[in-house]
């Protein structure tokens, strides 16, 4: 077990320091979430609407969910462009313990992005969170990262196997940001997607993330909680599945080592 | 390895689009000894790194078994790898953005191997490969033969029982290779199973023990080097230098009586002439007559080698 965790740290540290070279990184925890910020808090401040959380947060959010979500898988895309991905398929450590050293590296910065998206909110758009429980508040970003997390161990073998899952995920990773409410109420959608919504483990984390930022009163934070945790199970249970899937098809296709 | 069959499944066209199998191999059946230095011997596309890819169980077989070190590639796969190390040609498969030093210590932890050990073993391997000193540097500034090594590095840090080679020398200048060469004799003799798989024949013939011929996915041959020339042992070989061969020329002497294959090589300023014979003697008294008029330089007859019992029994198919 020991040897394990010292696997998924040096992954991790690997992870890091890999990344700390790329200028993707600071593309997808930076620059992108900035945007993505400036838009948001522009938009409400000038319109006065009182969903400012929105704007401080959300461009964090976003960087947050770009890096968790895609930075694990693209990694593994990188193994396969770079020929080491065999070598880590062939390895006595589990792939999924490599992930998992993969996609905390990602988690870490993508925390990050909620530096210069708050830096930006507070000193050029004056915009602060008075009514902030930091209680609430770091259980609810506890909960969102936990749910990140496990959607990205999930997808991440996905990588392996198929190189079109490079592609398909990459364009789904901006339909998450409406269907989970990073940038608006979830409420704004159209009522036949709002049900897609509930099904993804985010979606309650990131309600009770703004909740918690903002007084609301008919919030119940436990439940939101419960929802984000329970899904994130599920998606976990069928990870497991996937892996072993996973693990059986790249063996037999050899996709490996195709570039 | 019984009757170790892979079929790839793969699509033709764009638009309408049909299945197409690939046979990569068909029905191997081999048996490598503990501490012996085994090659496998082939064209590209031969079915050679197939074979290796499903031994350290990067495959699966479409059917038939193999075993390494006892266990089942197939359904013993962690043990497996834990007991196993290997290396494949080229200088991909490392992280270049790293040091030497660190790719190593990557792949201890992910071979689970305890960190006092391989803190002694790391600086070990470096020295013995010839890569202390420049551990630290990052491994884009390697040259190729390095980052050869390095990848060797990599594949003994679990100190295997069983070391995979495939076509480690690719690509290398002649004296890189030939260290690596002696390298992998070395290992070989130190007690390690080594099963190496090349295209180079003279490389065959001076490091293994056994080799085997692999020809369309199946062993045309297997034996000692020695024992693949005797498969062949009628066959000699003439060599000459022509300023110009027409292919009337070259007909004329595929057409003398024992004479099995003609081969010819671009030199800068002359065409070498390779013809296998059962009779060297009587080829080379017939020279002159079947090439009238043609100035022919550097005439000699000389043994089989291993390439050419492979270009026999291989011929110009994969």
């Amino acid at each position: 077990m020991r040897a394990l965790v010292r696997a998924a740290w040096r992954a991790f540290e690997v992870s890091l320091r890999l990344r700390v070279v790329s200028p993707w990184t600071y593309l997808n925890w930076l620059l992108f979430p900035v945007i993505f910020a400036a838009i948001g808090l522009f938009m409400l401040t000038s319109s006065g609407i009182d969903r400012v959380a929105y704007g401080v947060l959300g461009g964090g959010i976003i960087g947050f969910w770009s890096v968790a979500y895609l930075d694990g898988g693209n990694s593994i895309q990188d193994e396969r462009w770079q020929g080491t991905l065999e070598q880590i398929f062939a390895v006595p450590t589990p792939l999924f313990v490599i992930v998992i050293g993969k996609i905390l590296s990602s988690l870490l910065l993508g925390l990050m992005s909620f530096i210069p998206t708050v830096a930006l909110a507070y000193f050029g758009f004056h915009a602060a969170l008075p009514g902030l429980d930091p209680v609430r508040f770091a259980v609810s970003l506890g909960v969102l990262t936990l749910s990140f997390f496990v959607i990205a161990v999930a997808l991440t073998p996905l990588f392996a196997v198929w190189r079109w899952a490079f592609t398909v995920l990459n364009g789904l990773e901006m339909a998450v940001y409406g269907l989970c409410g990073f940038m608006f109420p979830i409420s704004q959608l159209p009522s036949w997607l709002q049900p897609i919504s509930y099904l993804l483990s985010p979606t309650w984390a990131t309600r009770a993330l703004y909740a918690s930022a903002n007084p609301t009163p008919s919030a119940n934070f436990v439940s939101w909680w419960l929802a984000a945790l329970g899904l994130s199970a599920i998606y976990l249970g069928l990870s497991f599945l996937l892996y072993r899937f996973v693990d059986a098809r790249a063996r037999v296709t050899g996709q490996l080592a195709l570039a | 390895m019984t009757g170790l069959r892979k079929v790839y499944t793969s699509t033709r066209g764009t638009f309408r689009r049909t299945k197409v199998q690939n046979i990569a191999l068909d029905g191997i059946d081999l048996a490598i000894a503990p501490g012996e230095l085994f090659g496998l011997l082939g064209a590209n596309g031969a079915g050679k790194t197939t074979t290796v890819k499903i031994l350290t169980t990067l495959l699966l077989p479409t059917s038939g078994s193999a075993r390494v070190l006892g266990r089942d590639v197939v359904t013993e796969t962690g043990a497996v790898r834990r007991q196993i190390g290997f290396v494949f040609g080229g200088e991909r498969g490392l992280y270049w953005r790293l040091s030497g030093l660190d790719n190593l210590r990557y792949f201890a932890d992910l071979y689970l191997i305890p960190p006092q050990v391989s803190k002694q073993r790391i600086p070990e391997l470096l020295a013995k490969l010839g890569l202390a000193g420049r551990e630290h540097d990052k491994v884009e500034g390697y040259s190729r033969g390095m980052k050869q090594r390095l990848h060797l590095a990599r594949g003994l840090l679990n100190d295997p029982d069983v070391l995979f080679l495939d076509e480690p020398t690719i690509g290398l200048d002649p004296v890189g290779a030939r260290d690596l060469r002696l390298l992998i004799r070395g290992l070989a003799d130190a007690g390690k199973t080594i099963f190496l798989t090349t295209h180079y024949m003279f490389e065959a013939d001076a490091i293994c023990d056994r080799v085997a011929v692999i020809k369309k996915g199946q062993i045309v041959a297997q034996g000692t080097p020695g024992s693949i020339k005797q498969l062949v042992g009628e066959i000699g070989v003439v060599e000459f230098e022509v300023d110009a061969i027409t292919p009337e020329g070259l007909d004329r002497l595929r057409a003398l009586p024992g004479v099995s294959s003609v081969a010819t090589a671009d030199l800068e300023l002359a065409v070498r002439v390779t013809v296998h014979c059962a009779h060297p003697p009587d080829v080379m008294t017939r020279l002159g007559l079947v090439l009238d008029g043609v100035s022919l330089h550097r005439v000699s007859a000389r043994e089989a080698t291993l390439e050419d019992a492979y270009v026999e029994l291989v011929g110009d198919s994969t």
